[in-house]
């Protein structure tokens, strides 16, 4: 485990935060059209320690490899979509709260636009730090 | 870049239909129960797509990176592929048999029975959800670490 644990282990959490908060998004949307309030505040929760995995792997690779000043679009993207989308994150899961608690259906559309728009940004991001863009 | 956008799809979608079963399974009427599993239908076409894109793209890459045809890794990854693809229908089956039953009791009272509490809560088809989804993430590990 030691042998491989440098570079493995920044990388491995990087992208399983990334994946699970993806999944974690794709499941909030679903259940937000679809009009169960409870389902997306479940949902969105799982967001949240998978949104701190994600970070955390990303500033440990970034600490390792000394990209934290890199210049580079992809890395650029990336640290755009993830850190300023905690503010989408946490909005999203004040308006479920909000939804869960009023049952107002405005609560539910604006928790599945903030979805979808955090869902649309996460999939750029994927994209542009897979495809190393720039 | 499409075999990661890829396999972000077979990873998240699972995670998604995941989360979708615990909430199922953890509602307290079968109508909600039967509403949330249907749900997973909608998400499955992601993990589809998911699913062929990380095997066609992977062997692409494969071809295209000059990875020796005897790589240990990539083939312990595509076996790993054919077993988290059998155990996620055999899962999906036994969800479907779930939300049937989940349906019919909606239909007639909306009131839970034993019957369905144990189907959800049956022992070997968590047991087969699960050993999917660790399959799963024992082809993350193998593409990341590349032993």
């Amino acid at each position: 485990m030691l042998a491989f644990s440098r570079p493995f282990w920044p990388l491995f959490l990087h992208v399983l935060g990334a994946m699970t908060l993806y999944g974690a998004f794709i499941a909030a949307v679903v259940v937000a059209i679809a009009g169960h309030a409870r389902a997306t505040l479940s949902s969105l929760a799982i967001a949240v320690p998978a949104w701190l995995v994600t970070l955390a792997g990303a500033l440990w690779i970034a600490h390792d490899e000394g990209l934290g000043n890199s210049n580079a679009t992809w890395i650029g993207i990336g640290h755009l979509v993830l850190e300023p989308g905690v503010v989408i994150l946490l909005g999203s899961i004040a308006c479920a709260f909000w939804w869960t608690r009023s049952g107002k259906a405005v609560a539910g559309r604006v928790v599945a636009g903030l979805s979808l728009v955090y869902l649309a940004l996460l999939t750029v991001a994927l994209l542009a730090m897979s495809g190393k863009w720039g | 870049m499409l075999h990661v956008a890829s396999a972000f799809c077979f990873f998240g979608g699972s995670v998604a239909a995941g989360v979708l079963n615990v909430l199922a399974v953890r509602a307290e009427r079968p109508s909600e129960t039967a509403f949330l599993l249907r749900l997973i239908r909608v998400v499955l076409p992601v993990v589809f797509v998911g699913v062929l894109g990380t095997f066609v793209f992977g062997i692409w890459l494969w071809h295209r990176l000059g990875f020796p045809i005897g790589a240990g890794w990539i083939w312990a990854s595509l076996a790993l592929w054919v077993v988290a693809n059998a155990l996620g229908g055999i899962g999906g089956r036994h969800q479907e048999r779930s939300r049937e039953l989940a349906e019919r009791l909606a239909a007639e009272g909306d009131a839970s029975t034993a019957e369905l509490r144990a189907l959800l809560r049956d022992p070997k088809g968590t047991a087969v959800s699960y050993a999917a989804g660790v399959a799963t993430l024992a082809i993350l590990v193998l593409m990341i670490w590349k032993p």
